[in-house]
């Protein structure tokens, strides 16, 4: 993607939007509006739904009641089409354990048909401070350079959403400061989601959406 | 951003390459396959010597030894992605089609492979006489793109269900039996002299057929 595209306005809306797994509502009913550049933070207990709505967002899951709609450039754009436009490192991505770093995200950065894939990889390696092991194999990484690689991953074709699930998760101090620039990068022209409770990511958005379920999957 | 067909080809190719490096480096189904077709061929012409006029009987037997040399790593393509958990980034990167469609060339080129080693081995252990390659040819490659479009429709089915064992087995018998029956009739009509014609005529429908439902399915296979 280029950085022109990366500049045009993202606004996402989610409308009446609620999820059930069965009889258990992950999200209770949420209306809410956002737009670029920013950083939104979405916060609420555990089990309140914050992973399901980014899902909800990046059209892998259809919500139970309700709608959502993702602009980009003033053009709606369709669940299945949604991944190409926003980046998504959550702790349930994993990756080939038999591949390097590198050799990962140059699969990923094929599959999006990014013209130039070597140097996309590259960059966002660079960008994650994964430069140095990028030729070991992640079945040797331990569990914060695997979140390193999500980060790099969920930036790698360089998505005008960037939505970060827990980005803080198994990151040491070196590891939250590479979080935090790469937030302050992406908030000058687009739109971060943060899913967290955690304060000192909280810190980092300057809107909120609250969800306000009773945590642990509502039986309601 | 790409978009269109040239994208949609791009990551087509990319999972086959994956594919194809990931068993390279792994092994997980080629050396699998290779070893039970060696060792039921062998332990058969260990048993009954080699089976020289029994055509009718090395028909069946040609294509059991394929079957169950392959299905296991083909339904299994995306069994080892939903255990490695790493469906979800295949799903952030390619559509359910475009990941489908790669799986299933891997699987073709994967029953391509093993029946590289199969087919001149059984010649020799089981004695068989030489068959007529136009019509042996045509019948090997239209029962490899059915058995390879089942194996790959049913593993896309069954590959986030619990008691997948039990799954794969009723689903896989209706849409197997037809190509076992045909190409194995096929077969022994070939190297009987006769015309393979109609086994021909059902092999290609049935893999029209089940190409066309694949493509028309895989979209919504993973929709939650």
């Amino acid at each position: 993607m280029s950085a022109t595209a990366v500049a045009q306005q993202v606004r996402i809306a989610g409308e009446a939007l609620s999820h059930r797994y069965g009889a258990r509502r992950a999200l209770q009913t949420l209306a809410f509006d956002v737009a670029s550049p920013g950083v939104v933070a979405v916060t609420g207990p555990n089990g309140s739904g914050k992973s399901t709505l980014l899902r909800i967002v990046i059209g892998l899951l259809r919500p139970t009641e309700g709608t959502t709609r993702f602009e980009h450039g003033g053009r709606a754009i369709e669940p299945p089409r949604r991944r190409l436009h926003a980046g998504l490192a959550t702790p349930e991505l994993s990756f080939y354990e038999e591949f390097s770093a590198a050799e990962n995200l140059r699969f990923a950065a094929e599959t999006h048909g990014l013209t130039d894939a070597p140097a996309s990889v590259r960059t966002a390696l660079d960008a994650v401070g994964l430069t140095p092991r990028a030729d070991d194999r992640v079945a040797a990484f331990s569990s914060g350079m695997k979140q390193r690689l999500r980060l790099a991953f969920a930036i790698l074709h360089r998505p005008a959403v960037l939505m970060l699930d827990e980005p803080g998760s198994h990151l040491d101090d070196a590891g939250r400061a590479v979080v935090e620039r790469l937030v302050s990068g992406y908030s000058a022209h687009g739109l971060v989601l943060i899913a967290t409770n955690d304060p000192q990511e909280m810190a980092l958005a300057e809107r909120r959406i609250e969800l306000h379920g009773r945590g642990l999957g509502d039986p309601a | 951003m790409p978009n269109g067909a040239s994208s949609s080809t791009a990551a087509v190719w990319a999972i086959l390459r994956k594919e194809c490096r990931s068993e390279w480096r792994t092994r997980y189904g080629l050396n699998a396959a290779l070893l039970f077709a060696v060792t039921s061929l062998t332990a058969v012409s260990f048993a009954s010597g080699r089976l020289g006029n029994r055509t009718d009987i090395m028909a069946g037997l040609f294509w059991i030894v394929l079957l169950f040399a392959t299905l296991t790593s083909m339904s299994h393509a995306f069994v080892r992605e939903v255990e490695g958990r790493t469906m979800l980034t295949l799903r952030l990167v390619a559509s359910p089609t475009e990941i489908a469609t790669g799986k299933l060339l891997f699987n073709l080129l994967f029953l391509g492979v093993v029946e590289l080693v199969l087919v001149p081995l059984f010649m020799i252990l089981m004695g068989a006489p030489p068959p007529e390659w136009g019509r042996f040819l045509a019948l090997l490659a239209l029962g490899t793109v059915s058995l390879a479009a089942s194996s790959t429709l049913v593993g896309a089915v069954i590959a986030q269900t619990r008691g997948r064992g039990a799954l794969f087995a009723g689903v896989s018998l209706p849409l197997l039996l037809p190509v076992l029956a045909a190409a194995v009739g096929g077969t022994r009509e070939m190297w009987a002299g006769h015309s393979v014609a109609s086994s021909l005529r059902l092999l290609a429908a049935y893999a029209v057929a089940l190409l066309a439902a694949s493509l028309l399915l895989y979209d919504h296979l993973w929709e939650d």
